[in-house]
């Protein structure tokens, strides 16, 4: 299926948590917008993506059996969002989907996708290290790329870098 | 030669213990067996046929680093990584040496100003006998590292302390 129809179909099917779409665009000058590239992709509402991820995998026309990637930005130190970002692939129907879902930074806690896809396990803790994002009911919350005791989260726009660690300077 | 001198056979040399321990050591690099990043793939290119780290005494690459006598640190040395670099050092026997190969090892490289668990230098953890410059390192400047770290082996006296400077 081509992405509108996906998202008629979710729409159609009463999928939950799903706010809205939204699709690259040209540059207008004239309504001062700069355009978008990239692909298409539905917006849902974090507190259902559990939810909205599950009807994605077990709906027939639908039927995403792969989780390709789980992700997440801070797309600006202003905002005061965090975006949790997924790709889905059919393999039935050979078809994409791309997943974006808002995140407040103060209250950054989703619950865990690994009882829907298992592959989200370790994007998950990458998530969490790297964004400060909790994933609740993710079976093992250790990190995976940082030390264990490491402070901050390195890929917030206001992270700030260490002076040392572990008495070994980074200046 | 003095007093020994004919006091042997023909076919007995003379020499200084100094340089017959150095004159072994020096032949007989044998290098730990790690690489940390995209430089580890141009030194198993130096240890393979066309360059052929074995023509210096150097390409028995020791899979312990209680048989190592060299750590060539080859790729970026993040913080996670490098107090397990700093524990297989502390393993290896003496006289260990420690070169330092390409840009992250001898000062954190391309990741010196944004890249937060890189450390800035593998020099801040363990001493570094030879520093090579390059992204990755040509192969043959592997190899002249090598050869630098040969002579610094060369020089070093063994029996004979060398001289205290304040």
């Amino acid at each position: 299926m081509e992405f509108q129809a996906i998202h008629d179909r979710l729409k159609a099917q009463g999928a939950p948590g799903l706010l809205g779409f939204d699709e690259p665009r040209p540059a207008n000058k004239k309504e001062k917008d700069p355009g978008r590239a990239g692909m298409p992709f539905v917006t849902v509402d974090h507190a259902h993506l559990v939810e909205f991820l599950r009807m994605c995998r077990d709906d027939d026309k639908l039927a995403f059996d792969i989780l390709v990637d789980l992700t997440a930005s801070d797309p600006s130190a202003d905002s005061e969002e965090l975006w949790i970002l997924i790709q889905l692939l059919s393999l039935k129907h050979k078809h994409r989907l791309a997943i974006k879902a808002p995140l407040p930074k103060a209250a950054a806690t989703v619950a865990s996708a690994t009882a829907i896809y298992r592959a989200a396990q370790w994007h998950e803790r990458e998530c969490a290290e790297m964004y400060g994002i909790t994933f609740v009911g993710n079976p093992d919350p250790r990190h995976i790329l940082l030390p264990d005791d490491w402070e901050g989260y390195p890929l917030r726009k206001d992270y700030e870098f260490p002076r040392e660690y572990h008495g070994i300077s980074c200046e | 030669m003095g007093l020994l001198e004919e006091a042997f056979e023909e076919n007995v040399l003379t020499t200084k213990v100094d340089w017959l321990i150095n004159w072994a050591r020096l032949n007989s690099i044998w290098p730990m067996t790690f690489g940390l990043a995209c430089c580890a793939i141009e030194m198993m290119a130096v240890g393979a046929a066309h360059h052929d780290l074995d023509r210096f005494g150097a390409g028995a690459f020791r899979a312990s680093p209680r048989q190592a006598d060299l750590m060539i640190v080859a790729g970026t040395v993040n913080f996670k990584m490098g107090e397990r670099v700093k524990r297989l050092y502390d393993q290896m026997p003496h006289p260990k040496y420690v070169i330092a190969m390409g840009a992250c090892a001898t000062g954190g490289g391309p990741y010196y100003k944004y890249g937060y668990t890189v450390m800035k230098g593998v020099d801040r953890i363990i001493p570094v006998d030879v520093y090579i410059a390059g992204c990755p390192p040509r192969p043959e400047a592997l190899l002249e590292g090598l050869m630098k770290l040969q002579d610094k082996i060369k020089r070093t006296p063994v029996i004979r302390r060398p001289a205290r400077t304040a």
